[in-house]
């Protein structure tokens, strides 16, 4: 097979190779749309997002990748500030993706938004008891709630807002609680946690707010609602984070790579976030699916994605300090 | 050896602050976790083992000679293939729950799969016939006048057991639990996908969600550590329990014809273990392809799946055997100081779980050949540092079998060394070659780890696809490919089995 020899450099015709940190069904879908529109076909690997720039780390200019794509703001600019990313020239991004979303020099642009909200069941859960984030470290909750994994993206993207606006102490407490209260209840997916919470087996739990869309267009009688928390004057916010598209230091195809990009940022492409993955799209102009909260509505938190490359690091030894699986 | 060599290096030049995060948040947990899932695992294995082998030497029923068998078909299911159908069967109002629900009433709940009862109880499941396999060869040859002395001095049956028959087959029930502990310690499928804390695990964790090395070094490092501690350990126990014949009246045991009342006791209890371990996962494996199939879930790609990885392991394999030829030739017909040094190297490899070998590669081939990475020959690399040791093991006692005098005879006939290696050696170590080549190739379907971290772009293995697919938790997507590694790992089992007994 092709695949055994060594890899032969970009020619026209070889399909893209992205590199993707997000499940595979949740980005397939729109890769499939591109080639239909442009007939560039492309090959995905998908792993860990830290794991990748490692690995775009270690092949240096030998990489065989043309975008890396992943579903944490933060890996991205990390890549960036490593030098594996470069500055691209796109039509059409300046005036459809806000800056908030990108890169100064466009070497990574923000596909699509979610915010991390908490999912609880509403025959168990009054909403009102509910305002911060950090109410789920609350001794009451013990035995009720269900957390994430501490690989997650989402735990750990949070956990570095909480740092950045509130503090270590309040951050290292918060986790304490959570791990409490949580106890064995610790999932590895988002999915997970939405799951356990329809079925009543927890009461509530910190997800992605996509999870409660896809599961309620699923089992539209499910007993959940999503709640954003810290919202109000003194609110810090919810947690915002987005995925995104970086093109590779060592790209050899950059005109393919913006066909893409400029496809992923457009409304046909951003549609498919928003319809099928019931995420908010980053395009001013298309508007996110009817039944999720418009983003305007929203108080966010006013960390910048791109510090959120920065606080990583110092955010895991925290998670691994406090134990947390 | 070189590649372990990296990683201790990376390991003992870390920064301190690694290494006092490291002993303070994570090692204590994990070698906890660890212990602990090996001694559980330990404790189902003796129970488990030792009774099996015991009723179906001992006794003689209606099918006891299958079922000899068909206990040994759980070794060809991968743990991940088994841990994925048991986080099904075990889920919150899974098929376990809602049985165990109509018996013990409806707030019954069932251990979750995600747990250390979860952990214990697939990789028991996996492991068991480890034991039963060692322990039924050595009730098999037992010598039957020891239980009989012990008898007519008064003991009873149970005491009998204990005091002599459990005593006397010792060294074979730790060589098994030995292998099973080993298995548990270096395995990363299962524990990932149940997400239970070990070594192995956290090893792959710290490569995958930091964005540096070090840390994963120094957690090898000690796991590697506790690994050469446990082989000793082992060896040493073995030296001091040897039982030796010491007088010629030897008589076999003679299995015990059994009433209905016991055949169907035995049959159900069999059965069961039998069905946890492989029919009702098997089972769930082969509906879930059905469904996929007729929903038309299986693309085209995965032949090219399948194909990567019988190509890769074809190839592994044949690189194993080619390798192992000159250091087993080392090892048995020249014993210098530089050929033990070698093949003690190379066995190395036995106590390095996937992702520690990966890592190791991975290291080596970034301070060597950089532009290798990527390809598929570091996958290739690593797969041979891990599986080598088994090729060699296997290809080691077939050359100590073959008597030097065979090759001198060639060699004083006037015969130069290679015509005699390719006259003479290689014709009568044939049979054993090949078993070592099948061994490898079968590890090499299964290997999971080194074949996420370092598969090329488009070369998902089909081990690759099913840990995808499975922590996504999508079950029948996932079950073509694990039903295709059972049924090619099902005759290789049995065919290295059926060479063991004769």
């Amino acid at each position: 097979m092709a695949a055994l020899s060594l890899p032969s450099g970009g020619y026209a015709d070889d399909p893209l190779i992205v590199y993707s940190g997000r499940a595979e069904r949740l980005i397939q879908p729109v890769l499939d749309a591109f080639q239909v529109e442009s007939g560039i076909t492309t090959q995905m690997l998908t792993a860990d997002s830290t794991a990748l720039i490692n690995r775009l780390q270690m092949e240096g200019s030998q990489t065989p990748a043309d975008v890396l794509i992943t579903n944490d703001a933060g890996t991205l600019e990390r890549a960036r500030e490593l030098q594996l990313l470069r500055p691209a020239v796109i039509r059409d991004v300046e005036n459809t993706i806000p800056i908030r979303f990108r890169a100064p020099d466009n070497s990574w642009i923000g596909l699509s938004g979610r915010i991390w909200v908490i999912v609880y069941n509403t025959t168990m859960v009054n909403p009102g008891d509910i305002s911060s984030i950090l109410d789920l470290a609350k001794p009451q909750w013990k035995g009720k709630i269900a957390i994430p994994s501490a690989g997650s993206v989402y735990l750990q993207s949070g956990v570095s807002v909480i740092r950045a606006v509130q503090g270590d102490e309040v951050a290292t407490a918060f986790l304490r609680g959570l791990k409490n209260n949580a106890g064995s209840l610790v999932y590895g997916k988002n999915r997970q946690i939405v799951a356990a919470v329809a079925r009543g087996e927890v009461a509530a739990g910190p997800v992605n707010h996509y999870y409660i869309n896809r599961h309620l267009a699923k089992h539209p009688d499910a007993p959940i609602a999503s709640l954003p928390t810290d919202q109000g004057k003194q609110g810090m916010g919810v947690v915002l984070n987005a995925t995104g598209i970086g093109v590779t230091a060592h790209t050899k195809r950059l005109t393919q790579v913006q066909a893409l990009i400029r496809f992923l940022i457009s409304p046909k492409g951003q549609r498919v976030f928003a319809d099928v993955n019931k995420e908010y799209p980053l395009n001013p102009n298309v508007t996110a699916a009817p039944e999720l909260l418009p983003l305007q509505n929203i108080q966010v938190a006013s960390v910048p994605l791109s510090r959120l490359a920065q606080l990583r690091d110092p955010t895991m030894t925290v998670i691994e300090e406090v134990g947390l699986r | 050896m070189l590649p372990l060599l990296y990683v201790v290096l990376s390991a003992i030049t870390a920064d301190p602050a690694v290494w006092r995060r490291l002993w303070t948040t994570r090692v204590p947990e994990l070698l906890l976790n660890t212990l602990s899932l090996s001694l559980g695992v330990a404790i189902i294995n003796l129970t488990l083992g030792v009774s099996l082998a015991w009723i179906l030497t001992r006794y003689a029923f209606a099918g006891s000679r299958v079922w000899g068998w068909l206990l040994i078909l759980p070794l060809s299911i991968p743990s991940y293939v088994l841990a994925y159908t048991y986080t099904y069967l075990l889920k919150h109002g899974g098929l376990l729950e809602q049985a165990w629900q109509t018996i013990a009433g409806p707030e019954a709940v069932f251990f979750s799969p995600f747990s250390f009862a979860g952990a214990v109880l697939v990789l028991a499941l996996n492991t068991f016939p480890f034991v039963y396999l060692l322990a039924r060869s050595a009730f098999r040859n037992f010598n039957v006048s020891f239980e009989e002395v012990a008898r007519t001095t008064g003991a009873n049956r149970v005491n009998t057991f204990f005091r002599v028959s459990l005593p006397l087959i010792r060294p074979s029930l730790i060589a098994g639990l030995f292998l099973a502990i080993l298995y548990v310690a270096s395995d990363f499928g299962a524990v990932s996908l149940l997400r239970f804390q070990t070594f192995t695990y956290a090893v792959y964790q710290q490569m995958t969600g930091r964005f540096d090395n070090t840390a994963a070094a120094c957690l090898s490092l000690v796991l590697v550590a506790c690994a050469f501690v446990f082989l000793f350990g082992e060896r040493w126990f073995r030296q001091r329990s040897r039982f030796y014949q010491t007088t010629g009246r030897y008589r076999k045991p003679v299995p015990k014809p059994c009433g209905p009342l016991t055949t169907l006791l035995f049959t159900c209890y069999l059965l069961l273990v039998f069905g946890a371990a492989f029919g009702l996962p098997v089972l769930l494996l082969i509906q879930w392809t059905v469904t996929a199939a007729s929903a038309g879930d299986i693309s085209h790609q995965f032949f090219g799946y399948a194909w990567n990885s019988v190509s890769l392991s074809g190839l592994t394999a044949t690189a194993a055997v080619l390798c192992g030829i000159p250091l087993a030739y080392l090892a048995c017909r020249r014993r210098t100081w530089a050929g033990t040094f070698c093949v003690q190297g190379a066995y190395t490899g036995y106590v390095l779980p996937g992702p520690v070998a990966a890592l190791a590669v991975l290291a080596l081939v970034s301070q060597t050949l950089p532009q290798l990475y990527g390809t598929i020959l570091v996958l290739l690399l690593a797969y041979l540092v891990h599986f080598l040791p088994a090729a060699l093991q296997g290809m080691e006692s077939t050359l100590q079998q073959l008597t030097p005098n065979l090759e001198e005879a060639a060699r004083s006939l006037g015969a130069r060394s290679l015509r005699t290696f390719f006259q003479v050696t290689l014709p009568l170590v044939r049979g054993g070659f090949l078993s070592a080549w099948i061994l490898v190739f079968v590890q090499c379907m299964k290997e999971l780890p080194a074949s996420l971290l370092l598969r090329p772009v488009g070369f998902d293995t089909l081990a690759v696809r099913i840990w995808l697919e499975a922590s996504e938790e999508l079950y029948q997507l996932a079950a073509p490919p694990a039903l295709l590694i059972v049924a090619i790992t099902i005759p290789v089992v049995l065919l290295l089995m059926r060479k063991d007994q004769t």
